[in-house]
């Protein structure tokens, strides 16, 4: 190529400084981007981290029938400690081995209550019912009521407030 | 892309997109060669910082509080636990210095050549408050992480206020929000370096850069005869 002076020769100054500004440009917002959407999404990614909770002596949860238990919840959310108040259904029938279910309803996540005489979870939202096990009688639950996993400790209760799932 | 021209052309019509790219970017500017041509960037490199700072300063706002209990914890988490979180606050950081010196910089660069002279004496005083804004962020911006270097350079700086014959203690006063430096210190820095400052610089930057393309860019001074003869 002779006369690089020349600006109607193929690759010109001009053409070159305009390639040169894109490509740093486009590197440098590229850098600048991926590390903004990193930051801006990554809290979504973080896991939170649950204590197990103590529910008390095991004594104190009648046999047969789910009991509610209150209890207040330590945990770290970011950079504070928070504190939530939550709470359990707790079921046994031996007193041995502990059933506990999370609070909301499988459908759209309502509080529901334990109906005495029926003997069944109602949820007043959309009326749906489970038995005692939490399995779905009837409305429009796609599964069964969640659980808390639980242990026994020198005879006290402790559940992990995080439900999971249980299968059909 | 004879698509993309007529869109161009459909965009262009309502628009005038393309006489505004033509003048903002395809206007004339002084020839000159060498470290000369290099100090005309200095302008530019000041708005790039000043858009790095808004991005990244957005970004430390979506995990900081400005209250005296977490301002520190916040940070802490932005630096330990946010995905590329140091990385980005390094870079707010280290914008700011450079922030610093680049607009410094410019100005000298402006000064020397002698470009601050008639007609561009509003260009020059724009300038001039724009230097006085970024220095007002330097201020608010180290107080945040309200660590201890922190909570004493702002003591420091209050105090120095507070010098000024007859008005100083109540200007001290009135930039702690009160007696004592505390909660409302930190929220109303907070206010004034996201809010305030930002919107204040932008509107003049904006005006600067109108008034830049209004005039063109000068050209460098000539070289007196004295100057010629002595090389
Ligand atoms: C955020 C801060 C600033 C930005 C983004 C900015 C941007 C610019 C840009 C892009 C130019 C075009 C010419 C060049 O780059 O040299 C310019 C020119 C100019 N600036 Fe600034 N500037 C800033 C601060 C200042 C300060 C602090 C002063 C002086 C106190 C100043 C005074 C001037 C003057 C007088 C011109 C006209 C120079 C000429 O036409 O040759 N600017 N500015
Ligand atoms: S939320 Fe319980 S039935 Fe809809």
């Amino acid at each position: 190529m002779d006369g690089s002076s020349d600006n109607t020769t193929r690759f010109s100054r001009r053409h070159f400084l305009s390639w040169i500004i894109t490509t740093v440009g486009a590197v440098i917002a590229a850098v600048l981007g991926s590390t903004a959407i990193g930051y801006f999404i990554s809290p979504a990614f973080q896991r939170k981290e649950e204590n197990w909770v103590d529910l008390g002596p095991i004594g104190t949860f009648p046999k047969g029938n789910p009991t509610k238990v209150e209890f207040v919840q330590r945990m770290r959310d970011a950079w504070v400690t928070t504190e939530r108040r939550s709470s359990a259904w707790v079921l046994t029938s031996d007193g041995e081995n502990y059933i506990v279910f999370d609070p909301r309803c499988t459908h759209l996540g309502c509080p529901y209550h334990w109906d005495e005489e029926k003997k069944q979870f109602l949820c007043p939202c959309h009326t749906a019912v489970f038995d005692v096990g939490g399995g779905v009688v009837s409305g429009p639950p796609p599964r069964p009521l969640d659980r808390y996993q639980n242990k026994i400790v020198d005879d006290r209760l402790y559940v992990f407030p995080k439900p999971t799932q249980v299968k059909t | 892309m004879r698509n993309n021209r007529r869109l161009l052309g459909w965009l262009d019509e309502r628009t005038g997109l393309k006489k505004i790219w033509e003048t903002l970017f395809a206007r004339k500017i002084p020839e000159s060669k060498g470290s000369v041509a290099w100090f005309y960037t200095l302008g530019s490199a000041c708005l790039f910082v000043f858009v790095v700072q808004v991005i990244t300063g957005v970004l430390l706002a979506m995990n900081y509080v400005p209250s005296p209990d977490h301002a520190y914890d916040s940070v802490r988490f932005i630096d330990k636990q946010v995905f590329l979180g140091h990385f980005l606050r390094g870079l707010h950081k280290w914008g700011a210095t450079f922030m610093v010196v680049v607009v410094l910089l410019h100005m000298l660069r402006v000064y020397f050549m002698g470009a601050y002279k008639y007609p561009r004496e509003v260009t020059w005083m724009m300038g001039v408050v724009i230097l006085l804004l970024v220095m007002a962020f330097s201020f608010t911006g180290y107080l945040l992480p309200w660590d201890q270097k922190a909570y004493w350079a702002t003591a420091v700086g209050a105090n120095i206020a507070g010098q000024t014959p007859v008005v100083g203690s109540h200007v001290a006063k009135i930039l702690k929000g009160g007696e004592e430096m505390g909660v409302a210190t930190l929220t109303r820095f907070y206010a004034l370096h996201v809010l305030v400052l930002p919107i204040l610089t932008a509107l003049l930057v904006g005006i600067h850069l109108f008034l830049v393309v209004w005039h063109g860019i000068s050209e460098p001074p000539e070289k007196t005869n004295r100057q010629i003869e002595s090389n």
